[in-house]
């Protein structure tokens, strides 16, 4: 089954973007709350969209996304969403050259998140 | 409280500090989606609202386009369609019908001859009575405007108008025969609001007769050609309020 994971350390945004994007487009939703958990379940499901906060604990999103891109499987192949917070241009930079297609700035629209999911479904 | 290390407290009141400032930030920041949320929805909503008047702009267009089609044709009923949808919902409103707020009910009152696009114009505008084969084609344009209308969905309830709007309530009617309440509602409030307007307009083969005359005709075929509690219902409307509706239509 198609697959979108959605990775924040806060449990009440990935619920949110959960609850948000269920039953939309026939997707799956897995959920990761580091780049730890984010990498392995990446190479588990292979998503086709990834929702990728960029500060978290253990690992960040921005090294998540690297190393995403290099697994030789599915998920390389993925749209990766980086979630940012306002301001951090800095971060949207290296997040790019880590392979990151796309970037929300949060609070992030909910209508956004639901156009991308349609657009690719 | 009792002694404790000095440089301790400071590092667990500093350690709090932290922690309570993380904790707000956090939580600013779910408002702050939160509210994004709302307005989200309350844009979605605006929008929803306006495409909802929009398609019941273009339903009732195309309803009116199909019903002056009709009517272009024939030059003695002119706004018939729409004055019979007036007395219509008029005679529902006393009813209190449950469709006396409902469009749809409407549209089927102002589509109730579309199917007359099939009856050869030698029969439509023959000033002289039908012979039996005439009248069998003429009586097919219920049937023919509920195929016309069958796979339109918006038009729901209508379409059991068109079909039964020449039913009458002893049965005698067409194209099914249908008696007493096996009649849709709609239908029999439609039957009696037909035969009023075709009684008080001109026709190729009489003048028009007064309201008043045209009421006292139908109260006569309350439980035969009409269901008694829709003609009682008529006749509670008062004259003035049938001719302000005539007036209104034009």
């Amino acid at each position: 089954m198609r697959s979108v994971l959605i990775v924040d350390d806060d449990p009440f945004i990935r619920k949110l973007v959960s609850t948000t994007l269920e039953d939309v487009a026939g997707f799956r939703l897995h959920e990761a709350a580091n780049g730890i958990e984010a990498v392995e379940l990446a190479s588990e499901v292979h998503p086709e969209l990834v929702f990728l906060d960029i500060d978290m604990p253990r690992m960040d999103g921005i090294e998540a996304c690297r190393l995403i891109r290099e697994q030789d499987n599915g998920a390389a192949k993925a749209t990766i969403v980086m979630l940012t917070a306002a301001g951090a241009q800095e971060n949207e930079t290296r997040a790019r050259t880590a392979g990151a297609d796309l970037f929300l700035t949060k609070p992030f629209s909910p209508l956004d998140l639901l156009r991308l999911v349609d657009e690719l479904a | 409280m009792e002694d404790m290390p000095g440089k301790g407290t400071i590092t667990d009141v500093s350690v709090l500090q932290e922690r309570l400032a993380t904790v707000e930030r956090s939580a600013a920041e779910k408002e702050q989606q939160l509210e994004r949320y709302a307005a989200d929805l309350r844009e979605t909503f605006k929008r929803e609202r306006e495409r909802r008047h929009e398609l019941r702009r273009s339903y009732m267009a195309t309803v009116r386009a199909l019903c002056n089609a009709v009517e272009a044709r024939d030059a003695y009923t002119g706004k018939h369609a729409e004055r019979v949808a007036a007395y219509g919902m008029e005679i529902a409103r006393v009813l209190d019908a449950p469709f006396c707020d409902d469009p749809e009910v409407e549209f089927g009152f102002l589509l109730h001859d579309v199917g007359k696009v099939a009856v050869p114009d030698s029969i439509l505008w023959k000033p002289e009575p039908l012979t039996p084969e005439e009248r069998t084609l003429m009586e097919r344009h219920s049937l023919v405007g509920w195929e016309i209308l069958r796979e339109i969905d918006f038009l729901g309830e209508a379409k059991l108008v068109v079909r039964h709007h020449h039913e009458r309530w002893d049965g005698a009617g067409y194209p099914d025969g249908l008696a007493g309440d096996a009649i849709p509602l709609a239908a029999r409030v439609f039957s009696v609001a037909d035969v009023l307007d075709a009684l008080t307009t001109i026709r190729p083969y009489r003048p028009p007769s007064p309201l008043a005359v045209a009421r006292d005709m139908i109260a006569e075929s309350s439980g035969t050609q009409f269901d008694p509690e829709v003609v009682d219902a008529f006749m509670q409307i008062p004259l003035t309020r049938l001719d302000d509706i005539r007036r209104e239509v034009g």
